[in-house]
């Protein structure tokens, strides 16, 4: 009995100044929480100020945005007529030079036909000039008389192997036999072409023409590489737009 | 005496006179003839007889007017009475120098048999039978086809007088209100061949017995094959939706070529009737317009229209896309409109239409790219080839409202194909059916 009064006295102290501790922590606690409503208050208004702040400067930079973006908008529009009118200009003035070009040569012929030429040997008349016998090429092959005009185109390169219009003549000696119906010459005769003058624009047609003949003729590998040829060598040719098609048929 | 001293000038004068004649009977080839002898430069003359048969009148207007259509030769109508006078009786001969006097250098007789016609071409220069040959007559009087046997018998009396073949078995489809129709090259024998849907652009296939337009659905402008004897007809399943136009058959009839949207523009594409599921690209217009393909006649080049540099001009390729030129005079900032091409039968020419006072008729020489303006009154406008390849129809408004006409091209002579207002977008066939011929018969025979 006495043991366990003695233990009381020792617990109720401690029960007592625990009891006393949680109060004034509680106390603390209150003035914590209001300090901190206090801050939050303050913070709150503070932040929906900068919120306020910053919302106004994204609305500032909205319109910025906007504007930039209107007048980029109106930019690319100004920018995108001007490439169409200088990419339409620019096919004006192709379509000039291929004209242009297709006159300079009946001219040249012309001239070459009154300019006295020199004779070959052992022969006493003159000798015609590279453009003379390309129009006679053409002009023959124009009516149809295919024998006669590859005989003028290879009179030409012959004569002139390194006339401006060597690549013609090779790619016309092919039509000639295509016309003939003669598939495997108008082949050898394109792919020389490609092999001999592979910087001219004669080039690309002759390959794809290759590539079309063996598609016919069901030689499909054949056809798709020559088409890959085409789009590799020559990619902005009108020949790599059409062989892109072919390649996907081909699929 | 005064006779007597000019006795010598006058022998001189005859002797003088005859020998060129003699020197050019000498110098006159034997062998192959094609053709009348008639002067170098001047459209002989020619009067047909009338023809004693049921409806001979008829078929003595047909020929005579066909004669007359082809601008080869100058008919010469005599009233029937008249004639009936100087037809000679069984055995007898033509009295040659008296037609020669009214200017003819060939009579045309023709006199009905069992199953036709039996029709002769005499050479009035040489007295003599040119040609004559029977022609069987199957179709009932005076149906269509019927009309049709008589101009193809027109068109093989042409080719023996003057060596070219007429175009008068041959007819031309076009487009009025919403449909398409078709009439005989003489202008007779209109019929609607389509109802009911909008249709454009017809053209022949060369077989003359199938035709392509262009028809508007729900799905947009597609192209449908029609079979004229059957009347069946069949969409080009290959055809997407939106917009197709323009459709032409190769010379072979083995494809079909028409415009189709593409990238934002129009392109033209290719397919083969056999497989007409496979579509072929032939223009690369990267957005612009290229429409209106027509065929070279050995099918291996394309004339075509497209707006690549910036306005409507002609071009040419080879069938396959490549190769492509422009064919018409470019004026650099020019704001010329030319369209409608259509490649000659012979090859030498390219028909279009351009701005030149109004939308006008020109010719363009493939040889020498020189250009000839073939109208100057009115619109004129799309231009097709008679098989004959000297004859064009277009649509023209030189009568106040839009007909056909047809124009001579080498002398410009014109005559109306319809009559009725609205006739657009003609396309021209080939020679329709052959001839029905049972037998041959001498060729130059002494009379």
């Amino acid at each position: 009995m006495p043991r366990r009064g003695a233990r009381l006295l020792v617990a109720l102290p401690l029960v007592v100044a625990g009891c006393m501790a949680t109060k004034s922590d509680v106390t603390v606690l209150q003035q914590d929480i209001m300090l901190v409503r206090a801050e939050a208050a303050q913070s709150d208004s503070a932040r929906r100020q900068e919120i306020q702040r910053i919302m106004r400067s994204m609305q500032s930079l909205t319109d910025s945005m906007s504007a930039v973006a209107t007048r980029l908008t109106r930019l690319r529009a100004d920018v995108s007529g001007r490439f169409s009118a200088i990419e339409e200009d620019t096919r004006r003035l192709q379509e000039l030079a291929g004209q242009s070009q297709s006159r300079m040569q009946e001219l040249r012929a012309a001239v070459e036909s009154r300019v006295p030429a020199p004779t070959t040997p052992g022969s006493a008349a003159p000798a015609p000039g590279p453009n003379q016998l390309y129009q006679l090429g053409r002009d023959q092959l124009l009516r149809g008389s295919t024998a006669a005009a590859r005989t003028a185109f290879e009179d030409l390169l012959a004569r002139y192997p390194e006339a401006d219009v060597a690549a013609d003549a090779q790619f016309y000696i092919g039509e000639t036999h295509a016309a003939e119906g003669n598939a495997e010459a108008a082949d050898q005769a394109y792919a020389r072409v490609a092999s001999a003058y592979p910087r001219s624009p004669r080039a690309a047609t002759a390959t794809y023409k290759r590539a079309v003949a063996a598609e016919g003729a069901r030689r499909t590998r054949d056809a798709r590489r020559l088409y890959n040829e085409v789009i590799s060598k020559f990619p902005r040719s009108d020949e790599a737009a059409l062989a892109r098609d072919r390649l996907r048929d081909l699929q | 005496m005064m006779l007597r001293a000019f006795r010598p000038a006058i022998a001189l004068v005859i002797v003088l006179t005859a020998l060129p004649l003699a020197v050019a009977s000498q110098e006159t080839p034997r062998g192959v003839r094609i053709g009348l002898s008639y002067g170098a430069g001047v459209k002989p003359g020619v009067i047909v007889m009338p023809v004693e048969a049921t409806r001979g009148d008829s078929v003595r207007a047909i020929v005579q007017r066909d004669l007359d259509y082809g601008d080869r030769v100058t008919v010469i109508a005599l009233d029937s009475a008249a004639l009936r006078g100087l037809t000679p009786a069984a055995g007898r001969r033509f009295n040659y120098q008296l037609f020669s006097r009214l200017g003819a250098a060939a009579i045309v007789r023709i006199v009905p048999t069992a199953g036709g016609y039996r029709a002769e071409v005499h050479d009035v220069t040489v007295r003599r039978v040119l040609r004559a040959d029977t022609f069987a007559v199957a179709a009932a009087r005076p149906s269509g086809e019927w009309r049709m046997e008589i101009h193809g018998m027109a068109d093989e009396m042409e080719r023996w007088i003057t060596g070219v073949k007429g175009m008068a078995r041959s007819r031309v489809l076009f487009v009025r209100g919403s449909d398409v129709w078709m009439v005989d090259s003489d202008g007779a024998n209109q019929r609607q061949i389509t109802r009911g849907a909008l249709t454009l652009s017809p053209a022949w296939h060369p077989n003359g017995r199938m035709i392509a337009y262009s028809r508007y659905g729900s799905a947009g402008t597609r192209i449908e094959l029609h079979d004229l004897e059957t009347g069946s007809r069949r969409i080009v399943r290959a055809t997407p939706e939106g917009l197709n136009i323009t459709p032409a058959f190769s010379p072979d009839g083995q494809h079909l070529v028409w415009a189709t949207n593409r990238e934002g523009g129009t392109e033209i594409v290719a397919a083969s009737l056999a497989n007409l599921a496979s579509v072929r690209r032939v223009t690369v217009g990267r957005g612009t317009d290229n429409t209106s393909p027509s065929f070279s006649p050995d099918g291996r080049k394309i004339a075509f229209m497209s707006g690549r540099a910036g306005q409507p001009e002609v071009y040419i390729s080879d069938s396959d896309g490549t190769n492509v030129q422009l064919l018409t005079e470019f004026t650099f900032g020019g704001t010329s409109y030319r369209a409608s091409p259509a490649w000659s039968p012979d090859g030498r020419l390219i028909a279009y239409q351009a701005t030149a006072g109004g939308f006008q008729i020109m010719l363009l020489n493939l040889r020498d790219r020189s250009v000839k303006q073939l109208t100057s009154t009115g619109v004129n406008e799309d231009p097709s080839w008679a098989p004959d390849g000297r004859h064009l129809v277009f649509t023209s408004s030189r009568s106040g409202v839009q007909q056909l006409w047809v124009i001579d091209s080498e002398s410009g002579r014109l005559r109306q194909l319809t009559h009725a207002a609205g006739a657009r977008l003609a396309d021209w066939s080939p020679y329709l059916a052959p001839t029905l011929s049972t037998e041959q018969h001498v060729t130059n025979t002494p009379d």
